[in-house]
């Protein structure tokens, strides 16, 4: 029981990292046909504005606050400065952003070094669930990762600008003609998903080394689950984090993690085979 | 009609001047040993090597549209093979490296083939099956680092043979730094020249067609998901070829042979030197990696940051390449010579 039950927690724990993480980058390739190769950085970004916050004396509330702003205005002069000249050439972005990405490693590397920064959480110590302890901080990230999309969500569905992004990825030209401004549209909806970015950068950070590369390791991730769940759709985000984290926590248990990689991309590889436009596409 | 709007069917004006280039090339390389020490040899001997990476590259992703960031990967399979395998072959006598080297093609190939005939007979085009290949690319150097039983993990595997033949009683064995050159060169040459000729008629034709608007080429009648398939796999076994070379010929394999960052600058690579070109990404291996040396003997840290900027650089200001612009001065020069 005590298993099953840090079982399914870890699995969670892994969904909800994957689910924020790749939120933004599902909105924003549905929304432009953009790849943003840069969005692990964002991630890298929220994190070390934890680290930056806390050793100038703040706490981690306060970062949880700041982190999205800062990755929604360098997102918003992303979008605006270099990838609204690109929609029409999909594959220039890629390299684009990818460049992009390079020179935010680089830089963050040559200022802060490439030793770990230091991070924590709000709090220590675990509690007890049906018998079996589990460490209270995966439990608030967790919650802060379902209240995230759950507030995403809602802005979709019950707001204007929800509504107009929603008409901007079914048909920007129709959108248009209905009087929907799509470039504004873009640089919010790719602002916010960069914020997002952001916000998970530091929920994981007190898990994970704080370092300069690190946002390649949600990258690939995040792609998976786009692969697999669907450009552009928030259930899709949401299945492919189910299927991609609880596939590879259940396989991290019975085989080297190596391994467990490689059997998640194969999988990812042959879902797209019969579903080309993923699980749940928009 | 600037040249980066124009469909990839009409793009073969330039052909005669990139033949000479092509030819210019060899001549200069073939002739290098007259000059060169061992060290220089060996020197541009392995830039050779990865030049072969590029070429492999641009007949994918010039030739046929389809950018890979997970060409790396296939030059790793290549590499660790050789390093794996060809010591195991050790019974075969000069054949070793042969045996490694057949290997590697092999594995890259069926990898390829496993994972090209999902994706592109599913319908994953352009920046999605982009995505993937880095996939590809970040799993490969998990397993390379990760694996380290059989990988040697971080330390990497030392012993790959040196390349050799044995055929009935003959047999050979490569050591001395001119033959070592003239072999890496005459399997480059052997490449390009295959290409070019392959390419040249109706089939790369086709795979132009299909670059341009692949709906259309199949109204045509052609299969385009097995068209793609074929040069995604061949382009693999190619790379993998480099990887077999690259191993045998420095018998020392480690995991920045499988490294993202090695992806990339493959991509640096073929874009500098002009994609769709074949030659363009030889040269333009050549030139960068002169480049690369400069700069990290500045500063060996800030050469990463050196190619985000030209990502960014490229994309805006010289979206078909550096050696094109070039290219394409000195024919202006060459007509207004003539026209006057």
């Amino acid at each position: 029981m005590q298993d099953v039950v840090s079982l399914v927690l870890n699995a969670l724990t892994l969904i909800s990292i994957l689910m924020i993480v790749a939120l933004g980058l599902a909105i924003v390739f549905g929304l432009m046909n953009i790849i943003n190769m840069a969005h692990g950085e964002f991630v890298t970004l929220g994190a070390f504005t934890l680290s930056l916050v806390q050793s100038l004396g703040g706490s981690y509330w306060m970062a949880l606050v700041i982190a999205p702003l800062v990755g929604a205005t360098l997102g918003a002069i992303l979008e605006r400065g270099l990838i609204r000249f690109l929609y029409a050439r999909p594959l220039a972005a890629i390299l684009a952003t990818w460049g992009v990405s390079l020179i935010v490693q680089q830089v963050l590397q040559l200022t802060f070094g490439a030793a770990p920064i230091a991070a924590s959480g709000p709090f220590e110590g675990s509690v007890k669930i049906l018998g079996a302890s589990y460490p209270a901080y995966r439990l608030l990230l967790i919650a802060l990762a379902f209240a995230t999309v759950a507030f995403v969500i809602w802005v979709m569905k019950r707001t204007r600008f929800g509504l107009d992004l929603r008409a901007v990825i079914q048909s920007r030209e129709i959108a248009q003609t209905l009087g929907i401004d799509a470039g504004r549209i873009a640089t919010l909806a790719f602002a916010g998903g960069t914020a997002i970015a952001a916000l998970a950068g530091v929920l994981v950070a007190p898990l994970t080394k704080v370092i300069a590369l690190m946002g390649a390791n949600y990258l690939a991730p995040s792609f998976f689950v786009v692969i697999v769940g669907g450009a552009g759709s928030l259930p899709g985000v949401i299945a492919g984090s189910t299927v991609v984290g609880g596939l590879e926590t259940v396989l991290n248990y019975q085989v080297p993690v190596t391994l467990s990689q490689a059997l998640v991309l194969i999988t990812a590889v042959i879902i797209v085979r019969f579903r080309p436009r993923g699980l749940i596409p928009a | 009609m600037t040249a980066s709007t124009l469909p990839a069917v009409r793009r073969r004006a330039g052909e005669w001047g990139w033949i000479g280039l092509a030819f210019a090339f060899l001549a200069l390389l073939a002739c290098w040993p007259l000059w060169s020490d061992d060290y220089g040899l060996s020197v541009v001997r392995d830039i050779l090597v990865f030049g072969l990476l590029a070429l492999s590259l641009d007949y994918l992703w010039g030739k046929a549209g389809v950018l890979s960031f997970g060409h790396a990967a296939f030059f790793g399979i290549g590499a660790y093979s050789m390093a794996i395998f060809g010591p195991l072959a050790a019974g075969a006598g000069a054949n070793a490296a042969t045996v490694g080297l057949l290997a590697g093609l092999a594995i890259a190939a069926a990898v390829a083939g496993l994972i090209g005939y999902f994706l592109l007979f599913g319908g994953v085009r352009g920046p999605y099956f982009t995505i993937v290949t880095l996939a590809v690319s970040l799993v490969a150097q998990h397993i390379a680092i990760g694996w380290s039983e059989v990988t040697g993990g971080d330390a990497g595997l030392i012993g790959a043979p040196p390349p050799g033949l044995e055929i009935g009683g003959f047999s050979v064995l490569l050591f001395d730094a001119a033959s070592l050159y003239y072999l890496v060169l005459v399997i480059v040459t052997a490449v390009l020249l295959g290409l070019w000729v392959a390419l040249r008629g109706r089939y790369g034709r086709a795979l132009a067609a299909i670059q341009d608007n692949e709906l259309r080429a199949q109204t045509l009648g052609y299969n385009t998901s097995a068209y793609l398939l074929l040069v995604f796999v061949i382009s693999s076994a190619l790379a993998a070829l480099a990887g077999g070379l690259y191993a045998s010929l420095s018998s020392y394999v480690a995991p920045d042979l499988v490294g993202l960052f090695l992806s990339t600058e493959v991509i640096v690579w073929v874009a500098v030197g002009g994609r769709g070109t074949l030659v363009g990404p030889v040269i333009g291996a050549f030139l960068v990696i002169r480049l690369q040396q400069e700069v990290s003997s500045i500063d060996f840290k800030i050469w990463p940051l050196f190619v985000g900027l030209f990502f960014v650089a490229m994309v805006f200001l010289f979206p078909r390449g550096l050696l094109p612009l070039l290219v394409q001065a000195v024919r202006r020069l060459l007509r207004s010579e003539v026209s006057r």
